[in-house]
């Protein structure tokens, strides 16, 4: 990467209050990189091997559904990490990801960021209370969504 | 009970389906009109022989009274079933209003979530009608599904008129490419300049707090922020006791209030 | 005629001319309310003649418990915390606000009119017209102004009647309320029985009291005989059983909201509502529309409704105030509370009635010692609003 992109990883939000030498580390596992809209990062049942700091744009993750185009089920955006599944076996992507608009992002390499954090037990640990803190948001925000909180209030009582 | 007791007379005059159970009417005067309102008041509407429910008024002054109703029981079923030519009883205008009289030269920011826009609407509309008083406008709104968004044909006009419109839904439909997620998650994202900003937010109660938690997490105080009250309004003119809220009447001191009033008394269980 | 208000010192009636002072308010077109002895209480109703008051009658009370006795003298007004207040004339329980009729396209509305009647309250004790005020103040002004109370409130003609023997529950003097009327009477009588005597002292309240009362045999009152019964309402005032700390109640209760007290008055508290139907200051209302058969005509009633009741915050679905716990709360932190930020007083004026009316006792003077004690030991954890 280049300096500038490297001070680029360096102000991402994912990445705030990261020690400089962790920082560094990681940079050698990723890339910064730029999609077009409309275009696929992963798909279900595919291997996971990396996943996104996105800087800029939005990716929709979605399901394919029989009979319809692919569902969306989250949009994500600038700020946002995308993928989890390459961290634990079976390493396999639960959800497809394609971009939504033109995309900037730092692309991170599962195994290289894997093998770093197995050498270097602060960066990992730095990388999983991330990791940890991002799908707790999410999980959270689902929670919400779950809750219908615009859905008919009594809608889901039993019958009269 | 004070002068506002009796309904004036009103005429259905156009009757749109928004979403599969809200419908907006637009109201016609058959006597004197009631006074004039303000953007975040409400009016208590009546359906002949079944009974009156506090709805808010979600159009501006001129070219009619309009109110977007949804249908969730006796009385706004039968409001929403209300036919063109049909008559129907109006008391008010009520409550406080939103005020961003006093935000020129600021940043506006609009949440609504779910028929919450509605009341919203008038205020946006005052806004975009005076567009370069304001530096950023924004609204974001949450809605269940893609096709439960109300007003979602002026989604392109209000871009068209310098307001940056971000939807998000709950739950994608086919065909929908826009956000999916919740609206605390466009307000991380969006440009304002937090320091100059005004909030106004507006959804189911849970949604407001989070709503305006996200936004004082970005930096815009508590005072900025407005929100719209709800609890249980009968008389609409302060007189019942039923719109309590601690200290607060809302029918006269709300339903628009600061979030620096509001937080402590929505962190209190069965206030 | 213009009758100037005498400036020096009351008049001295007997007990006797009790009959010419209603006669004159029958005579003006006024029907005479107040206190007469019927099913076991002291109820107020419509008096036909003087004789009606309830001479001689007195009352035992107590937490829960309420018995007239006769007493050993003929006092008519020796008594107190009957279970109705005033509020029941000036804001009545039940009362037609609309009626509509269908009409080929549409419907037409009518308010309802009748001219409210002349009412003249005879013998309301100084708690209870500060009570009037405070409902004056929550339904009669301001934007209330025209309004179906102020109409019934702007005829009313008030005989009071200060306080010489405080009722076993009554904190008056706390509050600010008593035992000595405050403004807003056109006659305040002190009752003076003993030793084969029985009078009133009388003060002139209002050019109309002086009027109403012109005919009435009476004489200026000797120093004596003023000192008599200005010392017996003074005495009454320190022998109250009960006190409240008025000037701290609105800070107590903003801070109480997360007290765990409210468990244990929850523990008791049947939520029946009959401290807000027996209060002289509650005022809440719910309306109801009713509709006949044909479906061609309907009306609005307006209606009493306590904020005990599990509909009163009814909302999507559910009550916000769903335990009983929350609705006490409501009721006490409203009455002594935040009465103060919507009104501008407080709401109680210890006149004792929840006390007496409450069917398991609860003593909210007693509640309100326990928030203080608990508020001054670790304080306060949890919600504060």
């Amino acid at each position: 990467m280049s300096s500038s992109e490297a001070a680029g990883l360096a102000d991402h939000p994912f990445l705030r209050g990261m020690s400089a030498d962790c920082v560094a580390l990681l940079g050698a596992a990723a890339v910064a990189v730029s999609v077009p809209a409309g275009r696929r990062l992963f798909d279900e049942g595919a291997p996971a091997d990396k996943c996104w700091l996105l800087t800029r744009g939005n990716v929709a993750l979605d399901l394919h559904m029989p009979g319809q185009r692919n569902l969306i089920v989250e949009t994500l955006g600038s700020g946002d990490v995308i993928g989890f599944s390459w961290l634990s076996p079976p390493h396999v992507w639960q959800f497809g990801a394609e971009t939504v608009e033109p995309t900037g992002a730092f692309e991170l390499d599962g195994a290289a960021v894997t093998a770093l954090c197995d050498t270097h037990p602060d960066l990992g640990y730095q990388i999983a209370l991330r990791m940890l803190a991002a799908a707790v948001r999410r999980l959270q925000a689902t929670r919400i969504r779950l809750l219908d909180l615009y859905g008919m209030p009594g809608q889901d009582a039993g019958p009269r | 009970m004070s002068l506002q007791a009796v309904p004036a007379r009103y005429r259905v005059v156009s009757r749109e389906a928004e979403t599969r159970d809200t419908v907006t009417l637009r109201l016609e005067p058959v006597d004197q009109p009631i006074g004039p309102h303000q953007p975040g008041q409400f009016t208590m509407l009546y359906a002949f022989g079944i009974g009156e429910v506090p709805i808010s008024i979600s159009g501006g002054p001129g070219s009619g009274l309009l109110q977007t109703i949804r249908s969730v029981g006796a009385v706004t079923r039968a409001l929403c079933e209300a036919d063109q030519g049909q008559v129907i009883g109006v008391r008010g205008p009520f409550g406080t209003d939103w005020g961003v009289a006093g935000a020129a030269g600021q940043d506006i920011i609009v949440v609504a979530g779910g028929i919450g826009l509605a009341p919203l609407r008038p205020a946006l509309l005052a806004v975009l009608a005076a567009r370069e008083r304001y530096r950023r406008v924004c609204v974001l709104i949450g809605a269940r599904t893609p096709h439960e968004l109300v007003f979602a044909g002026e989604v392109a006009a209000w871009r068209d008129r310098g307001a940056d419109v971000q939807v998000i839904v709950d739950r994608a439909a086919a065909g929908w490419h826009g956000h999916v997620g919740v609206v605390t998650q466009l307000i991380k994202r969006v440009d304002i300049d937090p320091g100059a900003t005004r909030a106004l937010v507006c959804g189911p109660e849970v949604m407001m707090r989070l709503a305006a938690r996200s936004l004082c997490e970005r930096g815009v105080a508590p005072r900025s922020i407005r929100v719209s009250l709800e609890r249980n309004m009968r008389c609409g003119t302060a007189e019942c006791g039923h719109c309590q809220i601690g200290p607060l009447l809302l029918c006269r001191d709300g339903p628009v209030i600061s979030y620096q009033r509001a937080a402590p008394l929505l962190s209190v269980k069965e206030l | 005629m213009d009758v100037p208000v005498p400036a020096d010192g009351p008049l001295l009636m007997e007990a006797a001319a009790l009959a010419a002072l209603h006669g004159a308010l029958v005579g003006a077109g006024y029907r005479v309310i107040g206190p007469t002895v019927r099913d076991g209480a002291i109820i107020l109703s419509e008096l036909g003649s003087a004789d009606q008051l309830p001479f001689g009658w007195g009352v035992s009370l107590e937490p829960g418990g309420y018995r007239i006795r006769r007493r050993d003298d003929t006092a008519a007004f020796g008594h107190s915390a009957g279970p109705q207040s005033w509020k029941q004339f000036l804001h009545p329980p039940r009362e037609k606000v609309w009626s509509a009729r269908r009409v080929a396209d549409g419907f037409e509305v009518e308010a309802a009119g009748e001219a409210p009647p002349r009412l003249a309250f005879f013998g309301v004790r100084p708690c209870d017209l500060r009570a009037i005020a405070i409902q004056d103040q929550v339904l009669g002004r301001g934007e209330h102004d025209g309004s179906r109370y102020a109409a019934r409130r702007s005829g009313v003609f008030i005989v009071a009647v200060n306080c010489t023997e405080p009722g076993e529950t009554c904190f008056c003097t706390s509050m600010g309320a008593g035992p000595q009327a405050g403004p807003g009477y056109d006659l305040a009588l002190t009752e003076l029985v003993g030793d084969g005597a029985h009078g009133f002292l009388v003060d002139i309240g209002s050019a109309a009291g002086a009027e109403m009362f012109a005919g009435v045999p009476a004489r200026p009152a000797d120093h004596a005989t003023e000192d008599r019964g200005r010392s017996a309402v003074a005495d009454a005032a320190g022998r109250m059983g009960r006190s409240m700390p008025a000037d701290a109640l609105h800070g107590l209760m903003e801070r109480s909201y997360g007290a765990s007290r409210w468990d244990d008055v929850a523990s008791r508290c049947l939520t029946c509502g009959n401290c807000t139907m027996a209060c002289p200051t509650c005022f809440c209302t719910t309306v109801e529309d009713v509709s006949d058969l044909s479906g061609d005509h309907a009306e609005r009633w307006q209606l009493w409704d306590s904020c005990f009741d599990l509909d009163f915050s009814r909302l999507h679905g559910g009550p916000v105030r769903s335990s009983p716990r929350s609705r006490y709360r409501q009721w006490l932190t409203h009455k002594l509370g935040t009465w103060h930020d919507q009104f501008g007083s407080s709401g109680c004026v210890g006149c004792g009635r929840c006390i007496v009316w409450c069917p398991v006792g609860i003593d909210l003077t007693e509640e309100v010692a326990a928030l203080q004690a608990e508020e001054g030991q670790a304080g306060i954890g949890g919600e504060q609003p």
